[in-house]
């Protein structure tokens, strides 16, 4: 995308006054995104978007400049406000720029942008006419389709020069049923840093059937009950119960600042002996997975928890200098515009051995949860907040009524100690976290688990 | 490189007969600074500028962008609009808005907060990280303290005839404590927005965050009740966002609002009023014109009660037909996506009873100072809610034991029609804005 030589010019003008590392990253990224609502295609969009951004590290100070601009002038006044910050004095070398390759994790087979945009619509209009052919009661239709492709270079005085290119694609259907006054929504959008085979796995059709069954099933629901109880937590959705309340805490920028509750763990138990769990960017075509993370620190695999024992934190190179460890490959940024931040990729509770069936009938009284509309959590604290989109009652050992306006709320330790049962039946879930003001596509899964006892909100008896 | 104003002069001049063209481009330049222990922990310097292309053919609407484009990348830009419209589905309503003078807002930007040099913006930080750990012996450690502002512009041309342009600056400030006592950590959060850097009063932001996380110190978990509940403005001001969404048009033509059909009904008790105005020279979400280049203006969405009407835009007023027109509610994340309809200034219209009035007629309840989970525990077309809570208990007109991991319910309907006072405290969070809120009853859901 630049050449080495105006790549070394930059580099060498953020180091003017040293630092420990300077760093470009630059990217181009194309997009198409497609809404179908109310039975039309709304809207088609396609962008293009560059730019770069350049930082100076030292210690775990940085300076970050970017504009969307990518001739000279502008990357060498991008240098020259990044580097403004910094203390230091006397310039600091570039090592030879030398070009690493990494595995292909997000090979794309049908690259999206080789695909005439007529055909993106049709997929819609499939999801438009399949949810609306669940049941009479669905009233509306929202088809979102989104590919995009981004190259990205990153060179560092260190001497890494990393050419990366991530696909994605994500399809997403948003259904409202109505019964009377009664209006609900069901949610479903499966998503890959994939070409469009992806969709060949996750159709359209599947899609919009699950969206829609989800409003109409809930249209059935009574207020969610109020107080402790046992939650079963169906497969998936204890991931993204896992990312949210012990994945942000396990970040080593809050582990850094006093303000992640899991500090000074390391090496002992904080959760049930029944969970293992890892973060994985290295899962071919995940939606938090790549070849080398936004300072070009290969992909890894990190563990996190060995039978509730707590193995270590998420690292960026910065911290993990401060704390003598390795990096762990966890430094994302949503674009140029954005400096890197420690993230999970895919953060996953490995699957256990009891049958998920067995782990509901040998539940008494409590609440089935199949959907999670994500959720916050404090990581000082290690107080979380979720909202069930999905939720039924246990009774008698069975999924009975569903129920509608609960949230789960605890805390971190607690609540991932009380879990009593782990199952065999591992899935996925794709979604955006938000952290200091980026977005970044992020990968959970699990099995299904049960929570002994746990705060569930809700309005009903 | 090309002026704004030549840049979607350019598109407009690249449209063909028969067809409408819109240009919409921004710049703007932001500074943010953030200070840890004594030091610049980090400072990010960005530039940007972008220009989105709208385009309507046989009422067909395609969009394309395209980042700091040249003058003939904004002429491809618009052809690739053209490509997209000709695959979406026509929309009679599909228009772009007749030109219309917009009295200028010259109060939005403010010169001296754009000309501070960046030395100061590092000044600033780090005095109001050092000022924030020096005031309790309990708050010795922060998890941010940033400084940061914004100076931008925008232009608008279209082949409707409008041709609009104007400046803004911001400034904010975000505090967040780490109290400590024994192994027990609460946080404490406290925001500003100003007009400008010389406006921001850092020092009380300080001492509310380190008050915020102080007064949580050996917070427990209620037992499950239904009791008088006051919403403080940070508390309250979660919910704005769903409510905004139950009042845009778009929402109630598609069957998406829960208050579709009921404008001239009482949705909320007699001393709730809704409103967005977007000329407020105080409210952070001021501009001249929407991003349509619709003037901006006052609407009244609820008035003492009574739903009086929805935020539209220009497709959405059009689609809605008889008399209703845009109220200059178009708004956009940025060049890089389609206009939609959206808040500017919107909030609760603040009322006589003092905070200190508000506590003594919620004898035996509980303030809620912060909430989680709006974003997922609330559902916007239902209404219904369910979010965690910290707050304190109210008792003998003053604030008693700090309470966490409860969560509170209701539906927004319920909530506004319990609504027994509205404070005197109003207070704005980036567009939207209220005062503390007495609700007469409301479940909180704890052990």
């Amino acid at each position: 995308m630049l050449d080495r030589d105006l790549v070394e010019e930059v580099l060498r003008a953020a180091r003017r006054k040293g630092g420990d590392v300077a760093e470009v990253f630059v990217e181009e990224r194309s997009s198409t995104s497609i809404r179908l609502d109310d039975g039309t295609i709304e809207e088609l969009t396609t962008g293009l978007d560059r730019g770069a951004g350049v930082r100076v590290t030292l210690g775990t100070t940085y300076g970050y400049a970017y504009s969307n601009r990518l001739d000279r002038d502008a990357l060498l006044a991008a240098a020259e406000a990044a580097s403004a910050a910094l203390r230091g004095d006397a310039p600091g070398a570039i090592v030879d720029l030398t070009e690493r390759t990494g595995p292909g994790t997000n090979r794309a087979e049908r690259p999206a942008d080789g695909l005439p945009a007529a055909d993106k619509v049709r997929w819609l209009r499939e999801v438009d006419e399949v949810a609306r052919g669940i049941s009479p009661e669905v009233v509306q239709v929202t088809g979102i389709y989104m590919d995009s492709a981004q190259r990205r270079l990153i060179a560092a005085s260190d001497g890494r020069w990393i050419d990366e290119l991530r696909p994605r694609i994500r399809l997403v259907a948003q259904v409202v049923a109505k019964r009377g006054d009664v209006i609900q929504t069901g949610w479903d959008g499966p998503a890959a840093c994939a070409g469009v085979e992806f969709l060949d796995a996750h159709p359209p059709r599947v899609t919009a059937e699950r969206a829609a069954s989800r409003a109409v099933t809930m249209l059935d629901s009574i207020p969610a009950p109020a107080g402790e109880m046992p939650v079963v937590v169906a497969n998936g959705c204890g991931g993204v119960l896992f990312h949210e309340a012990v994945g942000h805490p396990l970040e080593a920028d809050a582990v850094d600042k006093e303000a992640s509750v899991y500090r000074g763990l390391v090496g002992t138990r904080c959760a049930s002996e029944l969970i293992d769990g890892v973060d994985d960017a290295t899962i071919p075509n995940g939606w938090g997975s790549f070849d080398f993370d936004d300072e070009g620190e290969p992909g890894q695999r990190t563990v996190l928890f060995t039978q509730g024992v707590l193995q270590g934190f998420l690292q960026d190179r910065m911290l993990a200098a401060k704390m003598g460890v390795a990096p762990t490959g966890n430094a994302r940024r949503e674009s140029y515009a954005h400096p890197p931040i420690v993230r999970m990729t895919n953060t996953n509770i490995l699957p256990g051995r009891e049958d998920p069936e067995e782990i509901v009938r040998s539940t008494e009284r409590g609440i089935y949860v199949r959907g999670l509309g994500g959720g916050q959590v404090n990581p000082a604290t290690g107080d979380f907040v979720f909202g069930v989109s999905e939720g039924y009652l246990i009774e008698g050992g069975a999924v009975t009524t569903p129920v509608r306006g609960a949230n789960l709320i605890g805390r971190a330790i607690e609540v991932m100690s009380s879990v009593d049962a782990v199952g065999s039946d591992f899935e996925t879930w794709e979604g955006v976290c938000g952290k200091d003001g980026q977005g970044a596509p992020v990968g959970s899964g699990s099995p299904t688990l049960r929570i002994g006892r746990i705060t569930v909100g809700g309005t009903g008896a | 490189m090309p002026e704004l104003r030549e840049l979607v002069q350019a598109a407009v001049g690249a449209s063909q007969a028969a067809e409408q063209v819109e240009a919409y481009a921004e710049e703007s330049r932001h500074t943010e600074v953030k200070a840890l222990r004594g030091e610049v922990e980090g400072m990010t310097f960005a530039e940007s500028r972008g220009v989105g292309v709208r385009l309507i053919r046989d009422g067909r609407l395609g969009y394309a962008w395209a980042a700091d484009p040249s003058l003939a990348e904004v002429a491809e830009t618009v052809a690739r609009a053209r490509d997209n419209a000709a695959l979406a589905e026509p929309d009679e309503h599909n228009a772009l808005p007749e030109a219309e003078a917009a009295t200028p807002l010259p109060e939005l930007f403010d010169a001296s907060s754009a000309a501070t040099p960046v030395e100061e913006k590092v000044r600033l930080a780090l005095e109001l990280e050092r000022y924030a750990v020096s005031r309790d012996p309990r708050v010795s450690k922060l998890d941010l303290a940033q400084v940061g502002d914004a100076v931008g512009s925008v232009a608008i041309a279209s082949t409707t005839g409008v041709d609009a342009e104007y400046a803004r600056t911001d400034a904010w400030v975000v505090v967040v404590t780490l109290a400590v006592s024994g192994e027990e950590t609460q946080t404490g959060f406290s925001y500003a927005i100003e007009r400008g850097l010389d406006r921001l009063a850092w020092q009380p932001i300080a001492d509310e965050a380190v008050d915020r996380g102080v007064q949580m110190l050996g917070a427990v978990k209620p037992s499950t009740a239904k009791l008088p509940v006051i919403l403080d403005p940070f508390a309250a001001s979660n919910f704005l966002g769903v409510l905004a969404g139950t009042l845009n048009a778009e929402n109630v033509l598609k069957g998406r609002s829960l208050f579709a059909g009921m404008t001239g009904t009482a949705v909320g008790s007699e001393v709730v009023t809704l409103v967005d105005d977007g000329r407020r020279p105080d409210g952070p979400g001021s501009c001249p014109f929407d991003d349509e280049g619709v003037p901006s203006g006052r609407i009244e969405l609820l008035s003492s009660g009574t739903l009086t009407g929805f935020l539209h835009d220009t497709y959405t007023a059009r689609r809605t037909g008889g008399s209703q027109r845009s109220t200059g509610n178009a708004k956009r994340a940025g060049y890089r996506s389609t206009p939609g309809v959206g808040t500017s200034n919107f909030y609760f219209e603040p009322g006589t009873p003092s905070f200190d009035e508000l506590l003594t007629k919620a004898e035996g309840g509980v303030l809620i100072m912060d909430v989680a989970g709006v974003h997922s525990g609330a559902n916007p077309i239902s209404g219904e809610f369910s979010v965690g809570a910290t707050g304190r208990r109210i008792a003998g007109g003053a604030l008693g034991e700090p309470l966490r991991e409860m969560t509170i319910a209701s539906t927004l309907p319920e909530m506004l029609r319990s609504v027994d006072a509205v404070g005197n405290d109003l207070r704005f969070f980036s567009s939207v804005g209220t005062p503390s809120l007495l609700i007469g009853e409301m479940t909180l859901a704890g052990v």
